[in-house]
């Protein structure tokens, strides 16, 4: 009778063994492992930022130089991939009628833009690649971006109307729209 | 020549015959009742595999078409999670549902700089994180990475439950306030789920 009720004790023992060990394993039981694959991409920038959307000259004066808008600050940025240099073009979507006071009208060319300070040059030039319109752009700057093609850098832009030589302007207020467009060549 | 057999109608006899045999059948057993086999114990064994399962069934693939540097992208779907268990109670506290990247500092990789998982957030409103938590935790029951794992939920079990599962969206978002200016490219990543007991 004595050995029976040792092997039965054994078993149970063995049994209460077994069910620790699936009591340990089930605690820290894991799944498979899901996947979510995320993809974000950064596209390349190039931006300009001016300051201000409008300068204005509170009085013209006729056949004279002195007719300077107040600076306006562009920042031009840039985020790129390839490239060999950031152009900054100023121009005019209709260079016959830069500024217009209704029929009387300023073309391009008794405008004038410089950067910094640098000097004064018409709005005449050709487009820089697609950007700017014939007779009617100038280029602002050319950036080489060979060192780097994240950068950024700020300018003023000096703006004036040239009327030297100019007929007398109708009195009113003339109006007009520069744009200012970076481009990557 | 006919020979017949004749029935014997005597029904004392065969009421003797049958006492006899019964007398023989009981001396029989009463020497039977004396012995004892030895007893043999048979232990019985059956398992239940506790199961576990995580699966995505819409959202594998998340993607952000133009990041915003400077600012929070947000991933356009969320991501849906169903969990599915069947354990034992009495082993089992609670499920827990873990997401984690490998490589922390790398949660997504592009060009040269890498976006790392404290840039990742994940958002669970049925679970843990209701609001947009960046996944820097650590692994919980040996599920995760340090710094780079967030837990979603933490289920109880208990004998109403433990066999179920539950489906919860986890929204996602890259947030860039503060970090320096990303190079143009893709960026990739995996986000790991997984689930463990405790």
């Amino acid at each position: 009778m004595q050995r029976p009720l040792n092997r039965a004790l054994a078993v149970a023992a063995a049994l209460a063994l077994a069910a620790a060990s699936t009591a340990e394993a089930q605690a820290g039981l894991t799944s498979n492992t899901a996947t979510v694959t995320l993809n974000a991409t950064k596209l390349s920038t190039l931006t300009v930022s001016p300051t201000t959307a409008t300068t204005s000259i509170a009085s013209i004066t006729d056949n004279s130089l002195a007719n300077q808008f107040p600076d306006v600050g562009l920042t031009t940025a840039w985020n790129l991939t390839a490239g060999t240099s950031v152009n900054l073009v100023g121009w005019f979507a209709t260079p016959a009628s830069a500024l217009a006071n209704g029929a009387a009208l300023i073309p391009s060319t008794k405008v004038e833009g410089g950067i910094n300070g640098g000097g004064w040059t018409a709005f005449t030039g050709a487009p820089v690649g697609t950007v700017g319109v014939a007779g009617g752009s100038l280029q602002l700057f050319n950036q080489s971006v060979a060192g780097g093609l994240f950068g950024t850098r700020t300018d003023q832009l000096n703006l004036r109307l040239n009327l030297v030589g100019f007929p007398t302007t109708t009195a009113g207020t003339y109006t007009g729209t520069l744009n200012v467009q970076a481009i990557v060549q | 020549m006919q020979l017949r057999v004749g029935r014997v109608r005597k029904p004392w006899l065969s009421l003797l015959v049958s006492s006899a045999v019964l007398a023989l059948g009981a001396r029989e057993a009463r020497a039977q009742g004396g012995t004892v086999s030895a007893a043999r114990v048979i232990a019985l064994l059956a398992t239940k595999t506790s199961q576990l399962s995580v699966t995505v069934t819409s959202g594998a693939v998340q993607s952000i078409p133009s990041l915003t540097d400077n600012a929070v992208n947000n991933f356009p779907s969320p991501v849906v999670i169903t969990t599915t268990w069947d354990v034992n109670p009495g082993q089992t506290n609670t499920v827990n549902l873990m997401a984690y990247f490998t490589t922390p500092a790398q949660a997504l990789t592009g060009g040269i700089t890498q976006i790392p998982s404290s840039r990742v957030l994940g958002q669970m409103t049925t679970g843990l994180p209701v609001a947009f938590t960046a996944i820097t935790q650590n692994a919980v029951g040996g599920v995760g990475t340090v710094g780079g794992s967030l837990r979603l939920f933490s289920q109880n079990i208990s004998g109403a439950n433990k066999k179920a599962s539950r489906t919860d969206n986890l929204n996602l978002q890259i947030n860039l306030v503060g970090f320096p200016t990303l190079a143009p490219g893709t960026y990739n990543g995996t986000l790991n789920l997984r689930a463990v007991t405790q």
